[in-house]
């Protein structure tokens, strides 16, 4: 019973960065654009979320205020490098997928290089604690589970409610689905498609800055070069795992983490089994589920990937 | 093409050149910092230490972030400028600096950690850290109070592999029936999955963790997230011991490359050029062990005794552990 629990109580906190990032993701495939370059906003994230913290509020008795501080820059600086994004897919209708790329290479290159000019080496900060919630912790198995992390995790788990009701509820968010979907058919509505995808990857950039902050601020409390990890591209992968859908994707960053803790814990009993192939089991997990999906489910917003430009008809 | 003969001719001219002053021009190529508190560090500041203990002697520069796909452009601008010592620090640069030892004989060539003995203008290195992970071990078995232990490791390769069976052994020979809990992040700098490591490993009961590389930096944080509760941690890197986490850090060892790259300037003064293995051990110089005063209540007495006492063996028989041996299934 103990495993179980631990390994439940430590997936829900692993999920949390892959699940706002691949939330911001797919507000921008919603409206159209695949961005690759998550994982570069990603890194920008977790080094402004640590900045701030680091360079003003160490110490002080403001600490607490410079954490929420790093991550307002964090979010702010993913907007604006969503946007920067959509200058080159949207307004210059360059390839996303090699537009992606750059932005993942900027947005790590520039973090590691302001990162060694503003703090130098490998240095941690206090971060965010956890923060029980009283009497809901003390509740046997789901306390630990739901009620024990810190305020980030709890935030991240009402993102999925509030990005369904807005993409499905709200005029905005029919907008985005219809930029994606069949742009031409929403411009001659007066959707001012464009727009709306600048738009959606601010949001999907705000988001990615915020995952980012969160394991610079939340989980591993430093920053190093490598603190993505991949996690943006895992980020994108699990959209769609998740087939566009906030609900669905919250599922699929849950199994992906608790595979992940599962795997930690076979490697800890000592079970006779490669660790190599431990590692592996969440992405092989991946794989396999898409590989296994419906292919109808699979297909996405119908002008995922193509730029608009309404003096063309395409 | 032939401008380029001409280039191609000068290049290998002053890859042969030596310094008349006896001056050894060093390069270090790595692939994280040399700031990362953990294996680029130690062997930067070895080299530091030797340019102090041999004044005069080495002229240094260094490279980061140098993926083995990109490190042949530098190693070649660093032959170019006549550097005769080019040092790829880690085992990853061991297929590059093997070919270019080939093109290049007259410069030698060095990595690690490698056991192999390469051709003859090439040296590789091995730390022998089931000493260092033994250490470890024998305090992590002594101070668990759950009698669960754990190890945060990168991979199960080169002195990674070493350390943690070397601690696996350690802590068994002083508590017989410890839990070593071994399990890998799977890379050498994901601070966060190395957390995660940890964090599984304190949630299964252990109370002593140790980790090797950079990544161990994150399980140490991890650590230390646990303030009012006695989880503890012991290094690889003494450098853990002044940073804020330090304060979980009962002791430390560290590798003193200073030692590898004094015995490389003694060997190439001496015309040996490579075709050899510098080990790194207690008994050479090539570890140092030192514990952290601020907690000294926790291993004044039996523990400082039975360091003492395992230190003085390491240093008068080297290679005394048989880590190999250690089958962590079988845990």
């Amino acid at each position: 019973m103990d495993f179980a629990v631990n390994i439940l109580a430590l997936g829900v906190p692993f999920s949390v960065a892959l699940l706002i990032a691949s939330l911001g993701e797919m507000f921008n495939q919603r409206a159209g654009v695949f961005n690759l370059g998550c994982e570069g906003i990603m890194a920008m994230g977790a080094f402004l979320g640590f900045l701030a913290p680091f360079l003003v509020g160490r110490g002080g008795p403001t600490a607490e205020i410079w954490n929420y501080a790093g991550i307002l820059m964090a979010m702010a600086a993913g907007a604006l490098m969503g946007i920067f994004f959509g200058l080159a897919v949207v307004t210059f209708r360059a390839p996303q997928g090699i537009a992606g790329i750059g932005l993942q290479m900027f947005g790590v290159g520039v973090a590691g290089t302001f990162f060694r000019h503003f703090v130098g080496g490998t240095q941690s900060i206090p971060g965010i604690p956890a923060m029980p919630i009283p009497l809901l912790s003390k509740i046997p198995v789901l306390g630990p589970i739901l009620f024990s992390h810190n305020p980030l995790v709890y935030v991240a788990f009402l993102l999925p409610p509030a990005a369904w009701y807005v993409l499905f509820k709200t005029p905005w968010g029919l907008r985005v689905r219809a930029s994606g979907a069949n742009p031409r058919a929403a411009d001659s509505i007066g959707v001012k498609v464009n727009l709306v995808r600048f738009q959606a990857l601010a949001v999907g950039g705000a988001l990615a800055g915020l995952a980012g902050a969160y394991l610079s601020l939340c989980q591993a409390k430093m920053f190093s070069d490598e603190i993505i990890a991949g996690r943006g591209f895992i980020a994108v992968a699990l959209v769609y795992f998740g087939h566009w859908r906030p609900l669905k994707i919250t599922g699929g960053a849950l199994l992906f983490s608790l595979a992940q803790a599962l795997q930690l814990a076979i490697q800890g009993r000592g079970i006779n089994f490669p660790y190599e192939f431990a590692v592996m089991l969440p992405y092989v997990l991946v794989i396999v589920v898409l590989a296994f999906s419906r292919e109808n489910l699979l297909l996405g917003p119908t002008a995922l990937g193509r730029p608009f430009n309404r003096e063309i008809r395409t | 093409m032939r401008r380029f003969l001409l280039a191609v001719a000068f290049l290998a001219v002053m890859a042969g050149v030596a310094r008349a002053d006896g001056v050894i021009r060093m390069a270090m190529i790595v692939e994280s910092t040399i700031d990362d508190k953990g294996w680029c560090q130690s062997m930067h500041d070895g080299i530091t230490a030797a340019q102090k203990e041999l004044p005069g002697r080495i002229e240094y520069s260094y490279s980061e972030k140098m993926k083995p796909v990109d490190a042949g452009s530098a190693v070649l601008q660093y032959v170019s400028q006549g550097y005769n010592v080019i040092i790829g620090h880690g085992a990853q640069y061991k297929n590059l600096m093997l070919e270019m030892a080939e093109e290049y004989p007259d410069v030698t060539f060095v990595f690690g950690t490698s056991a192999e003995i390469g051709p003859a203008n090439v040296f590789t290195y091995m730390p022998e850290s089931e000493e260092t992970g033994y250490l470890s071990g024998v305090i992590a078995g002594m101070t668990t109070k759950s009698n669960i232990v754990g190890v945060v490791g990168p991979v199960d390769g080169g002195d990674a592999a070493r350390y943690n069976r070397g601690y696996v052994l350690g802590a068994q020979a002083v508590n017989p029936g410890v839990k070593v809990i071994v399990a890998h992040s799977g890379s050498f700098g994901d601070f966060v999955k190395a957390g995660e490591v940890a964090e599984t490993q304190i949630k299964a009961g252990a109370d002593v963790l140790t980790g090797s590389s950079q990544q161990a930096l994150g399980a140490l944080r991890a650590v230390a997230d646990h303030r009012d509760e006695p989880i503890w941690w012991v290094g690889q890197e003494t450098a853990q011991l002044g940073i804020p986490e330090g304060y979980k850090c009962i002791g430390a060892s560290e590798y003193n490359y200073a030692a590898v790259i004094v015995d490389l300037v003694k060997k190439l003064d001496a015309g040996v050029k490579g075709g050899e293995c510098i080990a790194l051990n207690f008994a050479n110089g090539g570890f140092n062990f030192r514990f952290n005063d601020d907690l000294k209540a926790m291993w004044e007495g039996p523990i400082e005794q039975k360091i003492s006492e395992t230190l003085a063996k390491f240093r008068s028989t080297p290679g005394s552990i048989d880590w190999s041996k250690v089958d962590y299934s079988k845990l």
